[in-house]
């Protein structure tokens, strides 16, 4: 008899916490369930004010209403170590009073695939995420896990050319699912003091690729113990490949990839005069830009302009040496013969509304002024480029203590043309593969240049027929 | 009336439901959690094998779809290759490294728990940490095995082995994948060693058979079983390879080329980059069938030489 009731006892128990296992998801949601009550408790007397309903009424401006409290979870990365997320979190709430931005970090190694996890299923209750990156962007518009923004942009009167035709690159259908807070786009980078020693010119702000390999190599150096390196490539197929889509007329969703070619050839062809530093050595140890810069030997650089802040920053910390590194400059980034000079590639982050929010219009407010003038000065002034380009944040940034004092490296900022590394395509993830895949291959000359553009214009082919 | 009841209740669950009934509760939390976070998903993803799915929208049915698509891919046949060759090339050799390993551990050697703690090792060492050393001992350019050939072996600069990336670096995965997990199944076949009967040499060394006829007539049949136990868990093993590929011929950026990639990497891709889950599903298939169909094999093996 007692043994009975033991095993019932049991079972019943293990049951009932496998049934409470299986209702965690609901559970969990109640702290944040709780929140949205106690945020909407203007709305309690209403129930009819339902999700659907807040949805679809973009007028319904309740995120604006003073003394309101509204709490907005917000999806981001590395917040101990990026210092912006912080600052727009106090600048938005210092201006908007009851609204509580809450961070939730998910790591900066797999963070859109995380995101796109968290977003999958019924589980989440984001209202805003940040997008890292367009192919992820691009799997999350497909699960139909973020919100069309059209009609809230609309509806605010946003004038999206501020943005420098960069939503374009990322509309989907006529439609947009997230606005831009900060476009980094890429330079050249140089050691001034290399130059110097070298008897070389600076490199300008208006360079041909000629030009630019001309001058690499007049500063490099192969003798043993004392190597210069006249430039350098990371290990990003960005760093190499997209040279080519700067005139404007290719662009990496082609299908079709000879433009590529001279300028694999340009970049093996330096790899094998020791002008840079070769791909598989790279590869195989890890070499990180910012190391391979900081150490001195490096003349030329060509990097995003994140990569801005981080000299500034690891300058004055003293990680970086100054006697190595600390006379540096930067430029536009080379361009084709009969191209305007400031044509260059871009990155993006953005901020997206999740479609499963229930303060969508609290959300899309906080995008809102993230993405505005507001937020680009609150980027600025942490020492990172804004979407919203002007004169005024220009002059922030150029400003910034630690920012190389000379004209052009002033004028430099100013991009005439942008192109995303990676603009939208439904399928751009599987294509961004591909070209990463044969970028390796031919880098480590597993095979040569035509095989390995062949390879690509004949998987992207496939997939772009399916 | 309590009595009635009682001897009623006694019907209706007799002893020895009673009985099964406390061996079930026993093992309800394992296999409940093995049912949760296994079986279900397991029999989920035969499902899948067979529809489109992005894990957000509907699901739809496709029918053989994911694996007419499988028959021009060229990542999969790639993947598919490697996977292949990595366990023809690991199976065998890590089976003769350890066997040899335990058969000279298990000699009455000066410091033997010693040495065995050092091959040990490699199994317990962190493989991040581990594939970092190997990426500097085999680094293309100043790595000192490439300083060796160059200097010792005279073989010219350009010729120097690139260790991680062409042709070579399956090789590479092999013999890393050698070394590190000798020395676990080192431990198995020591057991398997320590188990035959000293007896057994004694009567083949007074017959006059030499230490290579002690070996094939007594260790080697002795260890039968171990042999099929070690060769079974390492075709297992072998063929779900990812994180070694990906540590060693990773590169930055942690994607394999196609003269690394596996089909564990590749099944990955597909469903957390590009979240197609039915065509995920489909290469986990095929991966499922193939470690199927080859441990059938070695079971049907063994008992043939049972029988």
């Amino acid at each position: 008899m007692k043994r009975k009731l033991l095993s019932i006892l049991l079972t019943t128990s293990m049951l009932a916490a496998v049934l409470a296992g299986c209702g965690s998801k609901p559970a969990e949601n109640t702290p944040a369930a709780d929140t949205t009550s106690e945020a909407d408790a203007g709305e309690e007397s209403e129930p009819a004010a339902d999700t659907d309903e807040s949805a679809n009424a973009p007028e319904d401006t309740d995120a604006s209403a003073p003394g309101e409290a509204v709490t907005l979870k917000w999806a981001i990365w590395d917040k101990d170590i990026t210092p912006y997320w912080n600052a727009i979190k106090e600048g938005y709430e210092a201006s908007h009073e009851g609204v509580t931005i809450e961070m939730v970090d998910l790591g900066s190694t797999d963070y859109m695939t995380v995101l796109a996890t968290e977003l999958s299923g019924s589980g989440s209750d984001f209202d805003v995420v940040t997008i890292k990156d367009v192919p992820g962007y691009a799997t999350l518009v497909s699960k139909n896990t973020l919100e069309p923004l059209g009609s809230y942009i609309a509806d605010a009167g946003i004038d999206l050319s501020q943005y420098g035709g960069v939503d374009k690159q990322v509309t989907v259908d006529g439609e947009l699912y997230e606005l831009p807070f900060r476009n980094d786009f890429w330079v050249v980078f140089y050691n001034k003091d290399i130059f110097d020693a070298a008897g070389v010119p600076y490199p300008t702000n208006d360079m041909t690729f000629e030009e630019y390999d001309d001058l690499a190599r007049q500063v490099t150096d192969t003798t043993f113990g004392s190597q210069i390196y006249g430039t350098h490539y990371h290990t990003w197929r960005s760093a190499v490949q997209l040279f080519g889509v700067l005139d404007g007329k290719h662009s990496i969703l082609d299908g079709e990839y000879d433009f590529f070619k001279p300028y694999y050839e340009l970049v093996l062809g330096e790899e094998d005069d020791q002008v840079c530093r070769n791909y598989a050595d790279l590869s195989a140890e890890g070499l990180h830009y910012s190391a391979a810069f900081s150490g001195g030997d490096v003349a030329m650089l060509n990097m995003g302009s994140w990569f801005i802040s981080t000299m500034i920053a690891s300058l004055q910390s003293g990680e970086y040496d100054s006697s190595l590194c600390g006379n540096w400059g930067i430029v536009k980034y080379p361009h084709a013969e009969g191209v305007e000079p400031g044509s260059t590639l871009g990155t993006i982050t953005g901020l997206s509304v999740t479609s499963v929010s229930d303060k969508k219009d609290a959300a899309f407010d906080f995008v809102k002024w993230v993405s505005g003038a507001e937020g680009a000065k609150v980027m600025a002034e942490t020492g990172n480029f804004p979407a919203l380009m002007n004169d005024e944040v220009a002059g922030i940034i150029s400003s910034l203590e630690g920012f190389p004092a000379d004209a052009e490296s002033k004028e430099a900022l100013n991009v005439s043309n942008l192109y995303l590394e990676v603009p939208y395509a439904e399928n751009v993830s599987a294509i961004n593969d591909i070209l990463d895949t044969y970028h390796k291959s031919i880098m480590n000359r597993e095979v040569s240049v035509d095989e390995g553009i062949a390879s690509m214009n004949e998987e992207v082919g496939k997939l772009l027929a399916q | 009336m309590d009595e009635k009841r009682a001897v009623k209740n006694k019907k209706i669950i007799s002893r020895q439901a009673r009985r099964s009934l406390v061996a079930y509760s026993f093992i309800a939390p394992n296999f409940i959690g093995f049912a949760i976070f296994t079986l279900i998903p397991i029999v989920f993803a035969f499902a899948l094998a067979f529809m489109q799915w992005d894990g957000s929208n509907e699901i739809t049915f496709v029918g053989l779809k994911n694996f007419i698509r499988l028959a021009d891919d060229t990542f999969f046949f790639a993947a598919f290759k490697n996977t292949i060759i990595y366990v023809i090339g690991t199976v065998p050799l890590t089976m003769i490294a350890s066997l040899a390993l335990a058969i000279v551990l298990n000699q009455k050697i000066k410091a033997r728990g010693f040495f065995r703690t050092v091959a040990f090792f490699p199994y317990v060492a962190s493989l991040v940490a581990i594939t970092a050393v190997w990426s500097m001992i085999f680094h293309p350019s100043k790595g000192p095995v490439n300083y060796i050939l160059l200097n010792v072996f005279g073989v010219a600069q350009e010729n120097l082995p690139k260790w991680f990336s062409g042709s070579l670096v399956l090789f590479t995965l092999i013999l890393f994948s050698v070394w590190k997990y000798m020395g676990y199944y080192m431990v198995i076949y020591l057991a398997g060693l320590q188990g035959i009967s000293a007896e057994l040499y004694e009567a083949c060394g007074l017959d006059g058979a030499n230490t290579w006829q002690k070996f094939k007539y007594i260790t080697w049949p002795q260890l039968r079983s171990t042999t099929f136990f070690v060769v079974v868990m390492l075709t297992i093993n072998c063929f779900k390879v990812y994180d070694i590929a990906v540590m060693l011929a990773g590169g930055g950026d942690g994607k394999l080329s196609t003269s690394a990639t596996v089909l564990v990497y590749y099944i990955y891709q597909n469903a957390f980059n590009y979240w197609d889950l039915g065509y995920s599903s489909a290469i986990a298939m095929v991966l499922f069938l193939m470690v199927l169909i080859i441990t059938l094999i070695q079971f049907r093996y063994e008992k043939k030489l049972d029988a």
